[in-house]
């Protein structure tokens, strides 16, 4: 007797329906499980905000931006720790492997401070071999003392795939905000939830000819909630919000891929 | 003690000293018993010895390794008291009050030790007596057969019997008693004192250590832990996961008596005992008082998958916790939810800093120092107790600024860069940092800082003029200039100090 062949769409559904338990998808984000940055348009494309709980990229573009990049990181940081009821009275742990000490500069308390965050709220592990970097952020997204996470990574070599899938977990099981900051901007696969990559845009003079307020360009490259997009964005240190900066005269509008419909979730273009 | 020989029959045991020089010649400084039997003592010259036995073997008399085998055998000896103290060349001090009980009394304890000792493959002579002095006098001139108990206040029938040398005098002393007529120490127990002390001076000190007139404390080689506890294992163990199982039983019975206390331990120590008188130490520390028994026996794990593998031999039959140090700690009722957030975080730094080091885990500390890098410090997290660290987000200190007046991310030093000004004193126009030229879009500053003369022993210390840099891409960063021109140096230098955000 013939087996008759099974059906190719019963077994495409079957895959999907275990490639979606393996993806464990969450229900969409409420106030405490996303970060919402404040500005309209990069919260809807996240689909709320930065979710909580979860492993955010972020990259500079060019090794010249890292100074921009760790300054996103860290407001990231800071705006969770205002924003996140829970994360009030939490604390942030920044790993840094030594190579990325000597190669882009250690983290500087009064720089800290200025951006908003004292810094006896911030605990650095610096560590000898990259390779610890992934356990040291490991088991320090599983403590849920602390609010933020950082990993920043100089080689990638230390950073597979099964060990940013056992960090993207220990990040889902701790609840509280995972940032890598990787020095090497390679398009690898990832199962971190978005890639944002960093640019430095000069900021807007003030009417004075002084320095304008730190402005970076945030391209949104990887985003599993959403569409991905570009936009510009300033950090007021004082008021410790970001905002969205007017793009100078000389740049054509950032436009990207927004959806053209921001209601409708079925024509966004999911990516990651 | 000293190391016997290599079998049971020592008939086949070949004569051996070793020999160091004394007044310019090779004298015998230690000999197997192949030599004693031959005649040959301490003190006598190798030439005579080998003119007297050719077969003799010489070595060189090493006293590092001596005292290394010395100190290997005090480590063995921790398992029957916390007070081990070395009493060189050849000897050890145990204080084994209140802990005889433990092995069946002060005669059981002196047998296990000397079984020990002699599976060791050294043979021994031990005394067990009320003072340190009797008991080094009687082991070391008492009865041929050790181990000797002497009953407590049993001193002086103990002494009396044993030559003047046993009271451990100044060599010339000994000789000088000898001319008199005082030989063994029953011929000084009755004299007058006062015509001993005026004619020899410390010999009655020496005495009335020994007969328990004076009290003489030992000095241990560790410190007295304040808080113990051991479990001894019939049959060794040799698995990591049954050390680490009975580190935690250990750690609950710690932490009962610790929590009866009111004390936390802040350093522990787990010492291994081999079977065969290896001991292995692991020593870790917690920034806060710790009770937990699942946290100390994390830690310990912990640092063993890190440190160095350690070899269990033919296993391990005592091991023993210890609090090294311990901090007070009011109890604390936790939350239904059991939501502890303080301890859970001080666990994770304790962790981190076993694994990693302490200082690898830090926080910084900001200090009322205008030199960039001398304005904050790092700390260990593990000993900066935060006090106010719950006040949070804080206000920036140049509220006025605009722009933050201090970057992000400074330099671990200031890299030279090549810089290229309209004036000599004015801001850069242009500079090249790391080989990549950079176009200076806008400026602030420059802000003066002048390095602090006292702490400039050279009197090179030039001033420097910083100023915070935006670059065409928007690149921003803090170079500064040093040296005031014309005033301090006729080519001021610049320098890339720190990125800003």
């Amino acid at each position: 007797m013939v087996v008759p062949p099974p059906d190719p769409g019963e077994i495409l559904r079957a895959l999907r329906s275990r490639v979606a338990a393996l993806e464990a998808h969450r229900p969409p984000p409420d106030a405490e499980s996303a970060l919402a940055l404040g500005v309209p348009t990069l919260d809807r494309a996240l689909g709320g905000g930065l979710s909580l709980g979860a492993l955010h990229e972020i990259v500079p573009a060019t090794p010249l931006d890292l100074g921009a990049a760790a300054g996103t990181v860290l407001v990231l940081a800071v705006h969770a720790l205002h924003r996140v009821r829970r994360f009030a009275h939490r604390e942030i742990l920044w790993i840094q492997p030594e190579l990325a000490g000597l190669e882009a500069g250690r983290l500087y308390g009064p720089g800290v401070a200025e951006l908003g965050l004292s810094p006896a709220r911030l605990i650095e592990l610096r560590l000898a071999s990259e390779r610890d970097g992934a356990f040291a952020m490991e088991e320090a997204l599983q403590c849920r003392a602390l609010g933020v996470v950082v990993g920043e990574f100089f080689d990638d070599r230390a950073l597979d795939l099964v060990a940013l899938r056992r960090l993207s977990l220990a990040a889902t099981a701790g609840g509280g905000l995972g940032l890598l900051l990787r020095h090497r901007a390679e398009a690898l696969a990832s199962p971190a939830a978005t890639r944002l990559e960093i640019t430095a845009a000069p900021g807007l003079p003030d009417g004075f000819g002084g320095l304008g307020q730190p402005t970076v360009l945030l391209s949104l490259e990887r985003n599993r909630r959403g569409p991905t997009g570009r936009w510009r964005l300033t950090w007021d240190h004082h008021e410790h919000v970001f905002r969205e900066a007017p793009a100078p005269l000389s740049v054509a509008a950032a436009a990207g891929d927004r959806p053209h419909r921001p209601d409708d979730a079925e024509d966004r273009v999911r990516t990651g | 003690m000293r190391r016997t020989g290599s079998g049971p029959d020592d008939a086949d045991e070949i004569p051996l000293v070793t020999a160091h020089m004394v007044k310019s010649a090779q004298r015998i400084a230690a000999l197997n018993d192949a030599a004693a039997r031959l005649g040959l003592a301490p003190g006598v010259t190798v030439a005579d010895a080998r003119a007297r036995h050719p077969g003799l073997a010489v070595v060189e008399h090493d006293p590092a390794v001596d005292h290394l085998l010395l100190t290997a055998v005090a480590d063995a000896c921790d398992r029957w008291t916390p007070l081990v103290a070395l009493d060189p060349p050849d000897g050890l001090m145990l204080d084994i009050t209140g802990c005889a009980h433990l092995f069946g009394g002060e005669a059981a304890l002196a047998r296990a030790l000397a079984v020990r000792l002699a599976e060791g493959g050294l043979a021994a002579r031990i005394a067990i007596a009320d003072t340190p002095g009797c008991a080094a006098a009687v082991a070391r001139y008492g009865a041929r057969d050790t181990p000797v108990v002497v009953p407590p206040g049993g001193q002086d029938a103990a002494l009396a019997p044993l030559p003047l040398a046993a009271l451990r005098l100044p060599p010339g002393m000994v000789a000088s008693l000898a001319e008199v007529g005082l030989k063994r120490i029953a011929d000084i127990l009755d004299r007058p004192r006062a015509t001993l002390a005026a004619r020899f001076d410390g010999l009655l000190e020496k005495l009335d250590a020994a007969r328990g007139e004076t009290d003489t404390p030992i000095s241990p080689r560790r410190p007295m832990p304040a808080c113990v506890t051991e479990q001894n294992f019939a049959e060794p163990v040799l698995l990591e996961r049954d050390v680490l199982d009975t580190l935690a039983r250990l750690g609950a019975r710690l932490a009962r008596v610790l929590e009866s206390r009111g004390e936390g331990a802040r350093l522990l120590e787990t010492a291994l005992f081999r079977t065969d008188g290896r001991v292995v130490r692991i020593t870790v520390g917690t920034g806060a008082p710790l009770t937990d028994p699942a946290r100390m026996a994390r830690l310990f794990a912990d640092r063993l998958a890190v440190g160095e593998p350690c070899d269990p031999g033919f296993g391990f039959d005592l091991i023993r916790l210890s609090a090294l140090a311990t901090e007070r700690c009011d109890p604390v009722q936790g939350g239904l939810d059991a939501s502890d957030a303080t301890a859970e975080l001080a666990h994770l730094v304790d962790r981190l800093s076993t694994r990693f080091g302490a200082r690898r885990v830090t926080r910084q500390m900001l200090r009322d120092e205008h030199v960039p890098e001398h304005a904050t410090a790092c700390v260990p997290a593990q000993a900066a107790r935060v006090a106010g660290s719950r006040h949070g987000l804080v206000p920036s200190p140049r509220a006025d600024a605009l722009v933050p007046a201090r970057p992000l991310r400074l330099l671990q030093r200031p890299e030279p860069v090549q810089a290229v000004a309209e004036v000599p004193d004015g801001p850069p126009v242009r500079f090249r940092w790391r080989r990549v030229l950079h176009e200076v879009a806008a400026t602030e500053g420059p802000e003066r800082i002048a390095l602090a003369w006292w702490r400039d022993a050279d009197g090179h210390a030039l001033t420097r003029d910083y100023f915070r840099v935006e670059c065409r891409g928007g690149f921003r960063a803090w170079l500064f200039r040093e040296g005031l021109f014309g005033r301090e140096t006729p080519h001021p230098t610049w320098f890339l100090h720190g990125l800003f955000g």
